[in-house]
């Protein structure tokens, strides 16, 4: 392996006094990478990070950069680059003496470090602000700001923690799209903090879903997508979230109350009780099914999304266009048994491919 | 109609308000400007009866102050000093602690904290009897480096706490960006804390070196024939057969001017110092 | 690096804390020491250790009484008026729309004098019989003349006068500024809701503030506890002992009558009192906060 970058972590365990906020997490994370860290709040994504960057020490476990265990080592001596929430700008010194700052701590000689700041501004297209100070600019020239002081020494790997998450959605959208180009260009590992799944979905190679201080999946945006591992992940991903019936397994068929759907093939998994996970832009509206009860009704625009309900249970279906509905209008739901997702209903397991 | 009458209702209210205000605003000033008033008349104008307001104003008085056979000059001279030693001191001892206070993990840090806040309410005459000894044996008494040590009980204290409360305000990310661009501790707190700092040092600066320049218990009886800080050579100017009431007026304005000028020029940072005291003060620690 | 983390912290406080206990705690101690002491400069042949004597005396002492009075007096009313006037000085100012900063300009003139030279003025061009103007005042005003600090009640009076009018300021510039930092959405709310001015003043603003009401009477007890100098240049304690407090006397008896034995034990007995009434107050602070 030529390419730096290789990030691992081995058995980390975190505890913030009684409270078990990491697990026992192990991760690997390829040169190159541009790998993100999804989770709902205070799942432990921005701990892990820290203790990637060395500003939190773990209980226990090990932390590999390209072979060398720096488990004990200063965030200084780890050469990664991190990118924080809030940005945390050196209020008192202007952009060019913020981004300059890290090359001038690693001792870079004085007349070479304006040029390499303003490579570095350039790349983020802030060079003709590096005589203003962070007081004086916009949400998102702070944040370029933070980014550029992150890539102006060539870290091997960026830790970035939300870098998003202050901005408005019109430039959350593009500045996802010119961050990925960003590190595409740069070819360095990016560890990615964030809540939105979204955001991973389209930015990440890989992604590792977190829930309550445990990674529950770890996989490309597809794999997640398509082959959540457990219910608690079925139930995390997508906007909305699958939706999860009790259903029961039988020879060759599962069953949703009376609602019977064949499956191609059976899965090799004993007959009895699961959970049925199908998303809302799976299920459609037939003649037969699930009978169902139109509860609300959201205009997307281009979609409509209808809440129906199914005995007590609420159900989600993403309609791909747009029509009138009647109040408390019935149906019935169907969906095709490729589109289904089998969990076992005890261990929350995934049955199947 | 009924308009008018409540308009006019709220303005004799408004115009009750700042008479009053100005009342009490009145008793604040006036020892001064009396004093003003005062130190501008011969002494024998002064014990004039009734007192007049009209008169020759003089600046005789500021002169013989000054210049006279018992000018406070070479005590002006002493209090500045005792009062910038003392400050420099104490912020360079007190700047490291109120980081690592703040900051930085530190066993037992809670009961550190706390000592230093309780020294800061010792009473000045607890101090001063032992330190009379104190000083007394070590051939300290009536030196500047007596006086100035003497001083650090105050002073070292108050600056750790209110530089404490300032440090505190400056987020985290700021020094763990810091480490991740390989500054080391020290560096953090040369190039990112003390700059961010420096308003606070500066209201720091301005407390301690009013409180030194006006301390008088510690002076008076710490002090002697070398080291006479101006609060004490003011009682030149009394004593019991005659009381030079012109000349001590000068002689006290002289002295408070620098106090009057930092205090007018830097109310704000004052208020802020009080208040920042006042908001967070103790229990934070 | 939380190894080298600690060492730092421990090097950056280390030469603070080494200052304050060579500076503070050991003379306190020896304070201390020299309260179970005979220690007298004048009868220096009598020095030994003393056990309690010291203590003993002070109990049996009038003069002690007397000043633990005073000072008791002296603190509750200074602090009481301070805050009285003070809060009610920064509700009005606060009423005013425009000239807030010549308030704040005049009160910080107070603040920044030295006590001491307080203390004199009020001694001489302002309280003193015949020359001093507020004598003058009463006499225009047919008020008759008052011996200020010549006679025992008006002396006592015209001490707390005197600290009050230097410190009234503290406590109104620091309630002026916790007032104007109040949200006046709240006030408008309430106004909405009919709440009268009294009413408002009662259940909005005063709970609102009450945290820095609690600490300039913290504040404010803890130096008037250990006020000195313009007592000092004032009265000297007099006339006689009628405004003496225990401060005033531990000074006197150790450097008037070089009694530093007796006058350690004085001090000490201000020392406990501090400790007692700040651990009392900051009580009450948390009390009202949790
Ligand atoms: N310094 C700390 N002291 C105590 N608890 C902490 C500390 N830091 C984190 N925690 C707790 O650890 C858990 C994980 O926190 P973490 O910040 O990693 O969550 P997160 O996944 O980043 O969440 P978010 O999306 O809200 O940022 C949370 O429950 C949090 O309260
Ligand atoms: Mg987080």
């Amino acid at each position: 392996m030529t390419a730096k970058g290789h990030v691992s972590l081995h058995g980390i365990h975190k505890t913030f006094g009684t409270f078990e906020a990491l697990k026992g997490i192990d991760l690997d994370i390829q040169p190159v990478e541009f790998f993100a860290l999804l989770g709902p709040s205070g799942s432990g994504k921005t701990t892990t990070l820290r203790i990637l960057a060395g500003l939190e020490a773990p209980d226990d476990g090990r932390i590999m950069i390209d072979g060398n265990d720096v488990t004990g080592t200063q965030p200084g001596e780890r050469d990664v680059a991190m990118v924080f929430q809030n940005y945390a700008l050196y209020p008192h010194m202007t952009l060019a003496a913020n981004i300059g700052f890290p090359l001038k701590m690693d001792g870079v000689a004085k007349n070479k470090i304006p040029d390499l700041v303003r490579q570095a501004a350039a790349r983020v297209k802030i060079d003709h602000l590096l005589h203003r100070r962070p007081g004086q600019l916009s949400g998102g020239q702070q944040q370029r700001c933070a980014l550029a002081r992150a890539i102006v020494r060539q870290p091997r790997l960026f830790l970035l923690d939300e870098p998003l998450s202050n901005l408005d959605a019109q430039l959350r959208l593009e500045t996802r799209v010119e961050l990925k180009k960003l590190q595409r260009s740069l070819d360095v590992t990016t560890v990615y903090v964030t809540h939105d799944q979204e955001e991973a979905m389209t930015i990440a190679d890989r992604m590792a879903v977190f829930l309550d201080g445990d990674i529950v999946q770890v996989g490309t945006p597809d794999e997640v997508f398509n082959r959540p591992l457990s219910v608690h992940v079925a139930a995390f991903i997508g906007s909305p979230p699958m939706n999860l019936f009790a259903g029961q397994l039988e020879q060759g068929a599962v069953k949703v109350g009376d609602y019977e759907i064949k499956l191609p093939k059976s899965p090799d998994h004993a007959a009895g009780d699961v959970t049925v996970g199908v998303r809302p832009s799976h299920i459609r509206l037939s003649d037969h099914g699930l009978p169902a009860r139109l509860y609300l009704s959201e205009n997307l625009g281009e979609s409509m999304l209808l809440n129906f309900l199914v005995d007590d249970q609420l159900v989600k279906v993403r309609l791909p266009e747009v029509r009138r509905f009647a109040e408390n209008e019935t149906t019935a739901l169907s969906f095709e048994p490729e589109h289904i997702h089998l969990f076992d209903q005890k261990t929350g397991l995934r049955i199947g491919s | 109609m009924a308009r008018s009458a409540s308009k006019a209702a709220a303005a004799r209210r408004n115009g009750f308000l700042i008479a009053a205000a100005s009342l009490l605003l009145l008793i604040w000033v006036f020892p001064l400007i009396w004093a003003v008033i005062v130190s501008l008349k011969s002494e024998s104008e002064v014990l004039a009866y009734p007192p007049r307001v009209i008169f020759e104003p003089t600046f005789q008085n500021y002169s013989d102050a000054l210049f006279g056979g018992v000018s406070i000059l070479p005590s002006l001279v002493t209090s500045l000093i005792v009062s910038t030693s003392t400050t420099i001191l104490t912020i360079i001892i007190a700047v490291p602690a109120a980081y690592a206070f703040a900051r930085l993990r530190l066993r037992g840090k809670k009961w550190l904290g706390f000592y230093t806040l309780a020294t800061q309410m010792v009473p000045p005459v607890g101090l001063v009897i032992p330190y009379f000894l104190i000083l007394n044996k070590i051939g300290w008494l009536d030196t500047f480096q007596g006086m100035v040590t003497v001083y650090l009980t105050f002073s070292l204290p108050f600056a750790i706490w209110l530089l404490v409360s300032y440090m505190e305000d400056i987020p985290r990310e700021m020094e763990e960006a810091a480490f991740l661009d390989k500054a080391n501790r020290f560096q953090t707190l040369w190039h990112i804390i003390l700059p961010q700092v420096r308003g606070g040092i500066a209201v720091t600066v301005i407390f301690i070196f009013l409180n030194a320049w006006n301390e008088f218990l510690f002076a008076v009886q710490l002090g002697g024939n070398t080291v006479r800080p101006v609060t004490v050579a003011m009682f030149n100017f009394v004593s019991v057969e005659q009381t030079l009431w012109a000349k001590l007026s000068a002689a006290a304005l002289v002295a408070m001017l620098p106090m009057i000028i930092i205090g007018i020029a830097a109310q704000k940072q004052i208020v802020k110092g009080l208040t920042v005291g006042a908001v967070k003060g103790g229990g934070r620690l | 690096m939380f190894a080298t983390e600690r060492n730092f912290a421990l090097l950056m406080v280390a030469p603070g804390l080494l200052v304050l206990l060579l500076t503070t705690t050991f003379p306190l101690v020896f304070l201390l020491w020299n309260s179970f002491h005979t220690v007298n400069l004048a009868m220096p042949f009598l020095d030994g250790f003393a056990g309690l004597d010291n203590y003993a005396r002070m109990m049996a002492d009038s003069r002690f009484w007397h000043a633990l009075q005073l000072t008791a007096i002296y603190t509750f009313s200074s602090v009481a008026l301070q805050l009285f006037i003070g809060l009610g000085l920064a509700l009005l100012v606060m009423q005013i729309s425009a000239g807030q900063w010549l308030f704040r300009i005049v009160a910080i003139l107070p603040i920044v004098l030295a006590p001491v030279v307080v203390g004199l003025f009020w001694r001489t061009i302002m309280l003193a019989p015949e020359f001093g103007i507020i004598d003058f005042i009463f006499r225009i005003l047919g008020l008759g003349q008052v011996n200020w600090l010549g006679s025992p009640t008006p002396a006592l009076i015209s001490v707390i006068i005197i600290h009050t009018w230097q410190w009234t300021p503290f406590a109104f510039l620091v309630l002026l500024a916790s007032l104007a930092a109040l949200p006046p959405e709240v006030f408008e709310a309430a106004k909405i809701d009919k709440a009268g001015a009294f009413q408002r003043f009662r259940y909005i603003t005063l709970p609102l503030i009450r945290p820095a009401v609690v600490i300039v009477v913290i504040m404010r007890s803890m130096i008037a506890l250990s006020a000195f100098a313009a007592i000092f240049a004032a009265t000297g304690g007099g006339p006689g002992t009628a405004t003496e407090i225990l401060n005033l006397y531990a000074y006197k008896t150790s450097f008037v009558e070089l009694n530093f034995g007796y006058g350690s034990a004085l001090a000490v007995s201000l020392l406990v009192i501090t400790i007692c009434v700040s651990g009392l107050l900051f009580r009450l602070r948390t009390a009202h906060r949790g």
